[in-house]
């Protein structure tokens, strides 16, 4: 999954990579609800026109993310069909399968429209932020919540992001290094996870002690410097396109 | 007055292990000083009781002739410390993120944070790889990162623990290149290692911790005969004088 596009920062200088992060989340949130609620096909047009434009602005590898695609074409292929099979009403003449009815054709359809228009709404916007932004974005939004630590939240959100590549890492050398003593051999696969699954759990445990104490010996806070965030006429104006087409989906 | 003074130091491990025992040391204001011994002999114990990360079972440690349990967070800003596995110290998702850790904890304003960043980066040569994901950089360059972490806080103090370990020749030569800059720029050195024949002739004082104990302290040149009755080799060839013992040409 290492070169797969999707939910992969890209480093780029565009207005949707410089946009305020607490605008662009909201926005996220504005275009899945608009594909959630949209019930006519010329609904969709309004986010999809969207989404195509964002894609062009953000400068994301359009060919590469369509190729990415495949690894969700299954999960919406399952949802299609389970519709198609499962919602009563007319059934298609000359259709060798009497189960599927139009009616569950139409609104396998309209499911796997709006899961692309969110899976691609996603795509931009991981696409386009930082995970130090999303970070702050999510430590602000947690802020005027009560008994949430949000500092605590979101350095544990940063942490995982940053151990993850080094469990990885840990889990490669530790398996190269089974492979070279012949753990292919054991035909018992519940010893053969055991053999991973115990010393890079205990591997990382030790690391995490080892990442506590050196954030201490740097006074790790959660009275520290906050994020400034920066929002201009342009993310406004986006946000409001956003709400505009809620509105038409809704109204 | 000492710029930092451990008294009596002792700490036993909840299994009743002695890792260190009555440790008294007195550092000076701009020493370069090694403290090596075997594997397992309680540097590393000793050392992070030096800016507060382990409490000791008794004695006490003094920065500016004050205890450092009374103002921890002094004492950490005060004394830095670099640790052996550069990974482990490394918590920001881009170069600049990680050096704007420490700064950031001590709740300075965006400029300021932002200026020490852009200060320290160019201090170690990292201006260039600041947006870069610290995953990616070679062992080296970690370690330059792990260091450029610590500057940021402004310490007196650096503490090094085993830094050349895992490097390259080039990588060792780079990190002890930062050490000697890092003296001559006024900073206070300890460096934990046992690999005396990289950097021995930098240092102004040689101490060996064996068992637990802390067994010499004393000139490199008085110290260095005796290094092998403690598992530390003699690093010095035939001939050799102690001044000449370093991987820097």
């Amino acid at each position: 999954m290492a070169q797969v596009t999707f939910f992969h920062y890209i480093h780029k200088d565009t207005i949707l990579h410089r946009m305020d992060g607490r605008l662009k989340l909201l926005c996220m949130l504005l275009l899945s609800l608009s594909a959630s609620l949209a019930s006519e096909w010329w609904h969709y047009l309004a986010p999809l026109a969207l989404v195509a434009i964002a894609l062009i602005i953000a400068k994301l590898p359009i060919i590469a993310l369509l190729k990415d695609m495949k690894f969700f074409a299954i999960i919406i292929l399952i949802v299609m069909v389970t519709n198609a099979f499962t919602i009563a009403g007319d059934p298609i003449p000359y259709f060798p399968f009497e189960s599927v009815s139009m009616q569950g054709v139409i609104t396998g359809l309209r499911f796997a429209g709006r899961l692309t228009l969110i899976i691609m709404v996603c795509t931009i916007v991981t696409g386009t932020t930082s995970l130090l932004t999303f970070k702050n974005v999510i430590e602000w939004y947690l802020r005027p919540i009560p008994f949430i630590p949000e500092v605590r939240v979101a350095t544990m959100i940063n942490l995982t992001f940053v151990l993850i590549p080094v469990i990885f890492d840990s889990y490669t050398e530790m398996m190269n290094a089974q492979k070279s003593r012949c753990v292919e051999l054991r035909k018992n696969p519940i010893k053969r996870v055991n053999f991973i699954v115990f010393p890079l759990l205990s591997r990382t445990l030790r690391r995490t002690d080892e990442i506590i104490y050196a954030m201490e010996s740097r006074c790790y806070s959660e009275i520290r410097t906050r994020a400034i965030f920066k929002t201009n006429k342009i993310d406004w104006l986006i946000l409001t396109i956003c709400v505009a087409v809620l509105f038409f989906v809704i109204l | 007055m000492p710029l930092l003074e451990a008294k009596d130091l002792t700490h036993v491990f909840p299994n009743g292990t002695i890792a260190i025992r009555d440790i008294s040391l007195q550092v000076h204001a701009g020493e370069f000083v090694i403290i090596a011994g075997a594997n397992g002999s309680g540097k590393t114990v000793f050392i992070r009781h030096l800016n507060g990360l382990l409490v000791p079972t008794k004695g006490k440690v003094l920065i500016d002739g004050e205890p450092i349990a009374k103002n921890i967070a002094k004492a950490r800003r005060k004394i830095g410390l670099i640790f052996q596995d550069s990974d482990s110290q490394i918590v920001g998702q881009t170069v600049a993120e990680d050096v704007a850790f420490g700064p950031e904890n001590l709740n300075l304003p965006v400029p300021e944070v932002d200026r020490i960043v852009r200060e320290t980066l160019e201090t170690v040569g990292l201006s260039d790889l600041s947006s870069q994901s610290p995953h990616t950089l070679s062992g080296g360059q970690k370690r330059k990162l792990a260091v450029a972490g610590v500057l940021a806080m402004k310490p007196n103090i650096i503490m090094f623990d085993e830094p050349f370990t895992g490097l390259d020749y080039p990588g060792v030569v780079q990190v002890l290149q930062q050490l000697v800059q890092l003296h001559k720029a006024g900073h206070t050195i300890i460096l934990v290692t046992h690999e005396l024949e990289k950097v021995l002739a930098h240092a102004d004082r040689l101490l060996i911790i064996h068992k637990g104990e802390l067994v010499e302290d004393g000139k490199p040149e008085d110290v260095i005969s005796r290094t092998e009755n403690y598992g530390v080799r003699i690093p010095l060839k035939n001939g050799e004088e102690v001044g000449e013992v370093t991987w820097l040409r």
